[in-house]
């Protein structure tokens, strides 16, 4: 051991020092246990044990009631119990506060508040809360951070975190009397002895923290200056945004005319025209638009002159039929599938499933025009509630007649009411519904009025025929 | 002081009269400090450290290259493509994060337990926990995109955003979840230090030192009034980090189980998920402290004994986790459906057959080795078992992950490939980890000292207890 000695003389402790302990060393934590439990004896009250670590049996000792640290921590968790669940509440299951509303989020057809599926994040903020609070307060109720304890000014203390055992009996303690004190503690095997003194001469805030301290004040000052000045005032100013949005990123639009790339003054044109995309050069066609057969892609024989317009929704609006007074006229509509289609039963049921597809919902299953769409609408315009024009039935006697061309123009374009299809329907399945109608024609099909018609299987033959 | 070797420097057999000693060679308390401060005290760390941290220097540079063309050129820099769309920065998440709970571990739940040679041991591993938890939350950081609104991560309330996280979604559960788990280790592991901070605070020379860890100690005394509620929080923090920690890995694997994918979306995976992270995170502490104990002359605190003990519960969680596999093979058969057979069916005999018999070697065949006292006590063999292991859980993840190439629809199939910059984070992810480790070993107390010195056995407890037991509980 280094210090032999027993009683070590303070050092220099000066007029303007204080004692405010004795801080006995002890060899081994059981001679402070047996120590601790003599000074409780002698009536002592303000004492306190140290050592490198925790020793068994030193609480009841020194007579350490237990901590409240527990139930302490368990109010936080309960609070936190509670903040949790309104958390999830607010952001996911409401959104009519005025500020910062929550965002009601529809999730796989759950409640939008879903308890279950709440619970991983609640129980990690209870974790989080409550070991906030256990650590946090047992820092609070141990009084530390303290870095300013005389304690640490003994050297002799510092081998309390290695190996040495301390008992310090506080000067302000009802019992404490310099003399007996320091020699009950040699009774109660004390190694060595040491006063513990405070310093009473750099009590003294330092000017420089004077200083600090003022110009800390004035500048808190600026902020609600500064929100004085500018209240009740308007401005043009842009808010501050510390992060971009989306919104302003620098690009090129591809249909915009004005880039926001560069400043408003001189901004970074990549055209001069201001565009920042090129008209395509005169006469060009787009991929897929490339429709240069007459008979295949409009129906018609090559050379028979197209007339003005007589196409879309609008260009006859009462009927289709070809031959109704006043319209202009017609080109002459291919009679033969064209070349490249060849019409077997698989083209066919292609047809019919395409025909099932977009053209049941008005003309029926059959072709009657007794699709439920129809049927609705023709329910509503008889109450006066809509207009509507019947859809006509493919069984029609001014439709049977008609030119396969004429059939393909009509789901191409459209003819009174009914919308053109070509958008939707690829030219080679418009030929194909063609056939379907056409076998659809052939057979016949008329069910009774009022009952649902049932989907008609078109024999390879019949098929055939319609050729 | 121990001049004399009495005792054996093994503790490893059983003697049923008298509880085995957890600090050989008769050391006292101020050999155990000395012992321990010596790493920090040296003028100069050992030879061997100035080449791990140069190394991993080097490594964690490169990571920094890698972020810095990550973040300038956006995630198109990783392998990640459809149909992967989470390629290695999730098998390196989950890979970081399992071995991450070793940690907390060694410091909750056997300190629940009362096993006491967690004391010499969790330190170390709760630092490791730390470190592995910032490499895990480092890939899914970067992997979101557009950094700068990382907040968006958390509820925060937003002025033109006006939205919230959509709390029902494991992902947001896992920024909850590795976010309290990384946050509470970090509490743990530094209310644990505080006492052995203060110890090197009261034997720095340098004024620098004096100061920091005068700081860093926040003027402990060890008074036993501040024993008292430092122990009854250490309880509480060790009470809430036991269900935290398997619920870190819960959550984690939530993200695969939740979805519908076939190999997914099985119940499994929580339990197998948990098991499988503390067999990872054990692998981790027996690779890191060996040579730490070599090279620190650290043998009589770290007894073989230490060691012996974690090779036995990398053993049996390694049982655990082949008997998942197993499980994951039955359920697909009993189940009855395709998918799900085809999935496990590809994964041993597919695309990535390798990964998967990498996977089975490392974790259910050759920690079998365990069963063998020569192979959980030599320390060459335990280390290299122990990096083999690691091996094996990082393929176990890419197995995992790699379900996604081939799930219900042919046509959607797709072999993942990864990058430079992929393989390059990952060694990069190692760099960061060993720099931590290599700065805490060089400048923390990487033992418990005040932990340690409570369960050693001392000269006057044979004394007045009449050398019956001791301390060494």
């Amino acid at each position: 051991m280094a210090h032999s000695h027993k009683h070590d003389k303070p050092v220099d402790t000066g007029p303007k020092s204080k004692m405010v302990s004795l801080v006995a060393q002890f060899d081994d934590p059981h001679s402070l246990v047996a120590a601790c439990g003599r000074a409780r004896e002698a009536g002592y009250k303000k004492f306190d044990a140290y050592s490198p670590f925790p020793v068994h049996g030193i609480d009841d000792a020194i007579g350490i009631r237990r901590t409240r640290l527990p139930f302490f921590v368990l109010a936080i968790a309960f609070c936190a119990c509670g903040f949790g669940l309104f958390l999830q509440y607010y952001t996911n299951a409401t959104d009519s506060s005025p500020i910062f509303p929550g965002y009601k989020y529809a999730i796989s057809g759950k409640p939008m508040f879903s308890l279950p599926a709440n619970i991983p994040v609640l129980f990690e903020i209870i974790v989080l809360s409550s070991a906030f609070a256990s650590f946090f307060g047992m820092w609070i109720l141990n009084g530390l951070p303290r870095f300013a304890n005389p304690l640490h000014r003994l050297p002799r203390f510092r081998r309390v975190t290695n190996d040495k055992f301390f008992l310090e009996i506080d000067a302000s303690d009802e019992k404490f009397n310099e003399n007996r004190s320091r020699q009950q503690l040699e009774e109660w095997g004390a190694r060595a002895i040491e006063e513990c003194h405070v310093d009473l001469t750099d009590q003294k805030i330092p000017q420089v923290f004077k200083l600090a301290g003022i110009v800390l004040a004035f500048a808190l000052l600026l902020p609600p200056a500064l929100i004085y000045r500018a209240h009740g005032m308007t401005s043009r100013a842009p808010r501050l945004h510390v992060v971009p949005d989306m919104d302003w990123q620098e690009k090129y639009k591809t249909q915009g005319t004005g880039p926001n790339i560069g400043t408003a003054d001189a901004p970074a044109l990549l055209f001069r025209d201001n565009h920042s995309m090129r008209k395509p050069v005169p006469g060009t066609i787009a991929r897929g638009d490339l429709t240069e057969s007459d008979e295949f892609h409009r129906g018609y024989k090559t050379g028979t002159l197209p007339p003005a317009k007589t196409s879309g929704p609008n260009a006859d609006a009462q009927d289709g039929q070809a031959a109704a007074p006043g319209t202009p006229p017609e080109p002459e509509w291919v009679t033969e599938f064209p070349e490249g289609i060849v019409v077997d039963a698989a083209f066919v049921s292609r047809g019919k499933q395409r025909f099932e597809i977009y053209c049941v919902a008005c003309h029926g299953y059959s072709g009657n025009g007794d699709g439920l769409v129809n049927q609705r609408a023709l329910g509503l315009s008889a109450t006066g509630e809509a207009a509507w024009t019947a859809a006509k039935s493919l069984h029609d006697p001014t439709v049977k007649p008609q030119a396969i061309g004429r059939i393909y123009d009509t789901i191409t374009n459209g003819r009174s009411t009914m919308g053109p299809y070509k958008s939707q329907i690829p030219v080679k399945d418009r030929w194909a519904i063609v056939a379907y109608v056409r076998a659809l024609q052939e057979t016949g099909i008329k069910p009774p009025a009022g009952t649902a018609p049932a989907a008609t299987t078109i024999p390879a033959n019949d098929a055939t025929k319609a050729k | 002081m121990a001049a004399s070797v009495d005792l054996s420097l093994d503790n490893t057999y059983e003697d049923p009269s008298r509880r085995a000693d957890l600090v050989l060679g008769g050391m006292t308390y101020g050999d155990i400090t000395e012992n321990v401060a010596a790493i920090w005290e040296a003028d100069r760390p050992p030879r061997t450290w100035y080449i791990v941290f140069t190394i991993s220097v080097i490594l964690l540079a490169t990571l920094g290259a890698c972020l810095f063309h990550l973040i300038m050129q956006g995630v198109g820099v990783w392998g990640n493509n459809n149909p992967v769309y989470w390629g290695f920065p999730i098998v390196n998440f989950v890979f970081w994060v399992g071995i991450g709970h070793a940690g907390t571990l060694i410091s909750a739940i056997l300190f629940l337990f009362r096993q006491n040679w967690r004391t010499s041991i969790n330190r170390a591993a709760e630092a490791m926990t730390i470190f592995a938890v910032i490499c895990a939350g480092l890939f899914p950081g970067v992997h979101i995109g557009r950094l700068w609104v990382f907040y968006w991560l958390f509820p925060v309330p937003t002025e033109h955003l006006a939205m919230w996280p959509n709390f029902r979604s494991p992902l947001l559960w896992d920024v909850f979840a590795v976010g309290t788990y990384a946050t509470v280790s970090l509490l743990f592991w530094y209310m644990g230090m505080v006492p052995d901070i203060a110890t090197f605070r009261d034997r720095a020379k340098t004024k620098v030192g004096k100061i920091v860890y005068s700081l860093l100690s926040l003027g402990w005394t060890g008074s036993a009034r501040n024993w008292h509620r430092y122990e009854m929080a250490y309880t509480i923090l060790a009470a809430l980090a036991t269900p935290l920690v398997l619920s870190v890995h819960t959550i984690v694997s939530f993200d695969f189980a939740v979805s519908q994918l076939p190999g997914w979306h099985t119940t499994i995976f929580p339990p197998y998920f948990v098991a499988g992270a503390i067999f990872s995170g054990f692998a981790m502490v027996v690779t890191l402290l060996v040579p730490c104990r070599s090279l620190y002359k650290l043998e009589r605190l770290i007894t073989i004994r230490h060691l012996e003990n974690m090779n036995k519960i990398i053993m049996a969680t390694g049982l655990m986790v082949g008997t998942a596999y197993g499980i994951e093979f039955f359920i697909a058969w009993y189940g009855g459906v395709k998918f799900e057979q085809f999935a496990f069916f590809n994964r041993a005999f597919g695309n990535y057959w390798f990964a998967y018999w990498i996977m089975v070697s490392c974790n259910v065949f050759i920690p079998q080795l365990f069963w063998f006292k020569w192979f959980r006590t030599n320390l060459v063999a335990m280390v290299i078992i122990c990096l083999l292991v690691n091996v094996g859980m990082w393929f176990e993840r890419f197995v995992i992950v790699m379900s996604l190439t081939r799930d219900f629809l042919p046509s959607s199939w797709g072999n993942f490939i990864p990058s430079l910059t992929d393989y390059l984070m990952l060694a990069g992810s190692f760099g960061l980890f060993f720099t931590l480790f290599t700065l805490f070993c060089r400048y923390l107390p990487v033992i418990a000292i005040s932990e340690v010195k409570n369960v050693s056995r001392q000269p006057h407890d044979e004394i007045e207890h009449h050398g019956s037991e001791g301390h060494a509980h």
